[in-house]
């Protein structure tokens, strides 16, 4: 039988080449690998995952890999723990409970290395070498961190890395990460993480009883990740944090053309690279508030009653009303910001002077219904989509849920984020499209190869008539001319904007008010628009910080315009 | 009882050896699971898979295996539909190659192996291998479970499957024209597999040519593994006191690696005594093979004899760093249930075709 000879055959030369190589690992070289095996003396040292550049639109750079070194152990080699750990505690800022707490876990591998601490500053690197012979199983080890070159400016915008978590390495499980890994945990480091991640490098080594490298075996290169190039311009972003100064709050710049964010800066802000000492800290230092902040519009919401009333014809542009000072619907008695009232005006002087009185009564006949129509063709109550994690959606009510008193001027029960008011105001400069805000404009590979151009997306178009667009826009000017927002105003460019200023009064502790001011510029051929808002303030001096923007961004040569005494008020709409 | 047992180990040798080598394969794992991770819930789960295996196997038994010739289509059919499951609702790391059933995991590509086996045996065992669309059709059979597979993508599985094609064809009495032709086009189309092969998989082969490429991650588990059989010795460290695996250098030694715990337990001695015993479980086969006259059960037989020894073979192999580290579980001794019942139903398949041989 010759087939059968030859099925036995060939599984007799494979299990002869098997004998062969197994007797000459197990005989001929066996005292070398006995010896590697007893001595458990190969470690894997990683040295980092690489992670993208983060550039502006400009290509200057926002954030970058830094080299820094890390305080590490080897579960395994740690001789007396006890010991080791008061060694620790002694020389560099460590608890010792806490290291022994990090000793005492069960690792998953006994030879893979666990931060102790990380970015060690040279002082510490110093004296820990000078301790290393009595620290068997402690290392020091080169590692990277994200260096923001802006500081605190962009920690909102690019967000921050950290130690991958259970939770996500169970549901990112396909991605190929390792306990221990850093990854994206907020902003866009999150939200681009699979390409701002690059692949770690590392190398195999032989060690010494102590666990000290001997002999390198092996070595990857590390594999650098993709680079972002924003829609952040960094001398906007620069101004819109310098003049916000200290206070809590937020400013976001858009072109209105096109959705991309020029700027985005919350304060207070976190260092990325200290996370630990902000966690406490008060005034919540990791709230991105134009995203993530939901806060009621305000008068600023009166743009949406204006056009909701014009549009479905319930006034007239030259219709009048006396504004009091207040009004008394059923039971209740509504004020105007303004105690002695406006009176006679009609919705070109109610609108820049916000008179409450004026659009409470426009809103109760126009409707609830048909201004949360307005309010929703304008996306409000909707995120907006922007490429950042967390975005909240606002909250616009149901019919039942709010009075138009209230609504009409933006107080109640509805909830706006900066960045919803900003693409609410956008979308009133560029005529009527929606576009969705965006960060990233173009993904790029580490030799400047184009892996991604991200266009913009309009998501919808509002339709207003020319006539009634024609009047908002004339009003939104008048509000920085004459109105309540004069504080914005500009020498060289005209700028068109609403204000609004909410009261807390539900709050029994925090009886302060909020501000937003929203606008554009130049007005008749709007380059960019912004949002201001202020945690604890009135909305003049949200438009005060429009206003500087606006000037350095818009005319950096000239000083700013000198304000008159204007006539100053806060709109404070008083619910009883 | 004792005379029994020997009665029944004379009468079915098959079935002796077989359960010697699951035996062996229960000690290991036994002692793998003694490790920092502590594994004994796998060794229990092993051992109730076996006792699962043992009574489909005996069920099997009882029928006759020419009724697998006329249901061949159907199994054939239901095994492609459960390909198809896996490439849209598969688990597993990297790669999806389970089906969740319940508390267990069903790896369909185990059995697509073996009635993949049976149909191309059954279509074979009435039709002339040398016309060239009996070729093209067999190729068919063959291709599209192949297919699926290498999506999943399980490379060993779809390695083995070119082996019992080949050895089919070779068995069924295919020229050798045929089978040099069909050699060249595979070897010619290799670098469009490479193409179409994902990441991992060209850096497991990459790895495979130079360990010390990627010393973190795949190559970290073959250097691992050499030094784990190394360090056995001629005699080996003892049972229950190798250092390597217990000390988790080594992961996946439960499963694809577990070669290394005998090779360092029981040292060369284990490793020869091992091939010994797959040697005499090989060589019966080889004799029921050709102790039958039906030409559907030897076509059958050569199939499983080819899936086994090359599993066999392939996975020692692998762990030597003689062939890429692919995933091929060692038949009856690595952990894993789809794997275990399909082999004992193998064998039984076997046992039955000596029986019937017998009655000519």
């Amino acid at each position: 039988m010759e087939k059968e000879r030859i099925f036995v055959n060939l599984t007799k030369i494979a299990f002869a080449i098997i004998i062969l190589r197994s007797f000459y690992l197990q005989v001929i070289r066996y005292p070398y690998y006995r010896n590697l095996s007893n001595q458990n003396c190969i470690r894997t040292v990683e040295t980092g995952i690489p992670r993208g550049t983060i550039y502006d639109r400009n290509m200057r750079v926002l954030v970058k890999d830094a080299p820094s070194l890390h305080l590490v152990f080897v579960p395994y080699d740690v001789e007396s723990p006890e010991k080791e750990a008061s060694i620790l505690a002694n020389i560099i800022d460590l608890d010792k409970v806490s290291v022994m707490r990090r000793f005492k876990t069960r690792y998953g591998n006994p030879f893979d290395r666990v931060f102790l601490k990380r970015r060690l500053t040279q002082e510490e690197v110093a004296r820990i070498e000078e301790y290393a012979a009595r620290l068997p199983g402690i290392f020091i080890q080169e590692g990277l961190i994200r260096e923001h070159v802006l500081g605190k400016n962009t920690c909102h915008v690019v967000g921050y890395t950290g130690e991958i978590t259970e939770q996500q390495l169970l549901s990112y499980r396909d991605r190929g990460y390792k306990p221990g890994d850093f990854i994206g945990q907020d902003g866009l480091e999150r939200f681009y993480d699979e390409y701002l991640r690059g692949q770690a490098g590392g190398k195999q080594i032989e060690v010494d009883a102590t666990g000290h490298q001997r002999k390198e075996l092996g070595k990857t290169g590390s594999v650098p990740g993709d680079d972002l190039v924003l829609t952040i311009d960094q001398v906007i972003q620069e101004i819109a944090y310098d003049e916000l100064g200290d206070r809590r709050g937020c400013v976001v710049a858009m072109d209105p053309r096109n959705g991309q964010i020029l700027a985005l800066v919350s304060k207070p802000g976190f260092d990325v690279n200290d996370l630990q000492s902000y966690l406490e800290r008060e005034g919540h230092p990791f709230l991105n508030r134009a995203i993530k902040g939901m806060y009621s519009p305000g008068s600023v919401f009166k743009i949406i009653t204006e056009l909701a009333a014009l549009e479905s014809g319930t006034i007239e542009e030259y219709d009048r009303i006396e504004c009091t000072g207040q009004i008394e619907v059923a039971d209740r008695v509504f004020h105007c910001w303004k105690e002695e009232g406006h009176g006679w005006v009609d919705i070109n002087l109610a609108f820049p002077y916000s008179c409450n009185v004026f659009f409470g009564t426009v809103g109760l006949k126009t409707g609830v219904a048909r201004m949360l129509e307005f309010a929703d063709m304008f996306d409000l109550g909707r995120a907006t989509g922007i490429d950042l994690p967390g975005e909240k959606d606002g909250y616009l009510p149901d019919r039942r849920e709010i009075d138009p008193l209230n609504l009409s001027i933006g107080q109640g029960p509805i909830l706006a984020t900066p960045l919803q008011l900003l693409s609410m105001i956008s979308t009133v400069a560029n005529g009527g499209n929606i576009w969705k805000p965006y960060l990233v404009k173009e993904i790029i590979s580490p030799d400047g190869g184009k892996i991604k151009e991200i266009d913009p997306v309009i998501k919808k178009t509002v339709y207003i008539s020319p006539e009634n667009m024609e009047i908002l826009r004339r009003g939104l000017k008048n509000v920085v001319l004459f109105g309540t927002g004069g504080q914005a105003r500009v020498a060289g460019v005209e700028v068109a904007g609403k204000t609004g200023t909410v009261q807390r009064a539900h709050r029994e502790l925090e009886m302060g008010t909020h501000g937003f001011f929203v606008c554009y510029a130049p007005a008749d051929n709007p380059q960019i628009s912004l949002v201001v808002f202020l945690d604890s303030a009135s909305s003049p001096e949200c438009s005060a910080i429009a206003g500087k923007i606006l000037q350095r961004v818009l005319v950096p040569e000239k000083k700013p315009v000198e304000i008159q005494d204007m006539e100053e008020g806060t709109e404070n709409a008083e619910t009883p | 009882m004792l005379k029994h047992l020997k009665k029944l180990f004379e009468e079915r040798k098959l079935f002796g050896w077989t359960y010697l080598l699951i035996s062996i394969g229960l000690l290991l794992l036994f002692t793998a699971s003694k490790g920092i991770f502590m594994r004994e819930a796998l060794f229990l789960k092993q051992c109730l898979w076996l006792i699962l295996g043992t009574v489909i196997a005996a069920f099997v038994k009882k029928a006759d295996y020419r009724d697998f010739q006329k249901l061949a289509p159907l199994f054939y059919i239901i095994i492609l539909f459960c390909l198809v499951m896996v490439l849209f609702v598969g688990r597993g790391s990297g790669a999806s190659r389970w089906i969740r059933l319940g508390w267990f995991n069903f790896q369909p590509s185990e059995f697509a192996k073996l009635i993949t086996i049976i149909t191309l045996a059954a279509y074979l065992s009435e039709k002339d291998i040398r016309r060239p669309h009996i070729l093209l059709f067999s190729l068919f059979i063959i291709g599209i479970p192949f297919l699926f597979i290498l999506k999943q993508p399980d490379l060993g599985t779809a390695f083995i499957f070119i082996l019992v094609f080949f050895a089919i064809l070779y068995q069924a009495g295919g020229s050798k024209g045929q089978i040099l032709t069909l050699f060249v086009i595979g070897v010619l189309s290799s670098p469009v597999l490479w193409f179409m092969m994902k990441p991992y998989q060209r850096e497991r082969i990459l790895t495979f040519l130079n360990p010390m490429r990627d010393p973190l991650g795949k190559g970290y588990n073959l250097i691992q593994s050499i030094i784990t059989i190394g360090s056995g010795g001629f005699w080996g460290r003892g049972f229950l006191r190798g250092t390597q695996t217990k000390l988790a250098f080594l992961p996946e030694y439960h499963t694809d690696f577990i070669f290394c715990v005998l090779a360092e337990e029981l040292g060369f001695f284990g490793v020869m005594l091992l091939l010994f015993i797959y040697y005499m479980f090989f060589r019966i086969i080889v004799g029921i093979i050709y102790s039958t006259r039906d030409r559907f059960a030897r076509l059958m037989g050569t199939g499983i004899l080819t899936a086994l020894v090359s599993q066999a073979v392939i996975n020692m192999c692998m762990t030597m760093g003689l062939f890429p580290v692919v995933g091929i579980p060692l038949p009856f001794i690595s952990y894993g249930g789809s794997s275990l019942i399909v082999s004992l139903i193998c064998v039984v398949l076997l046992v039955n075709i000596e029986e019937n041989s017998l009655m000519f």
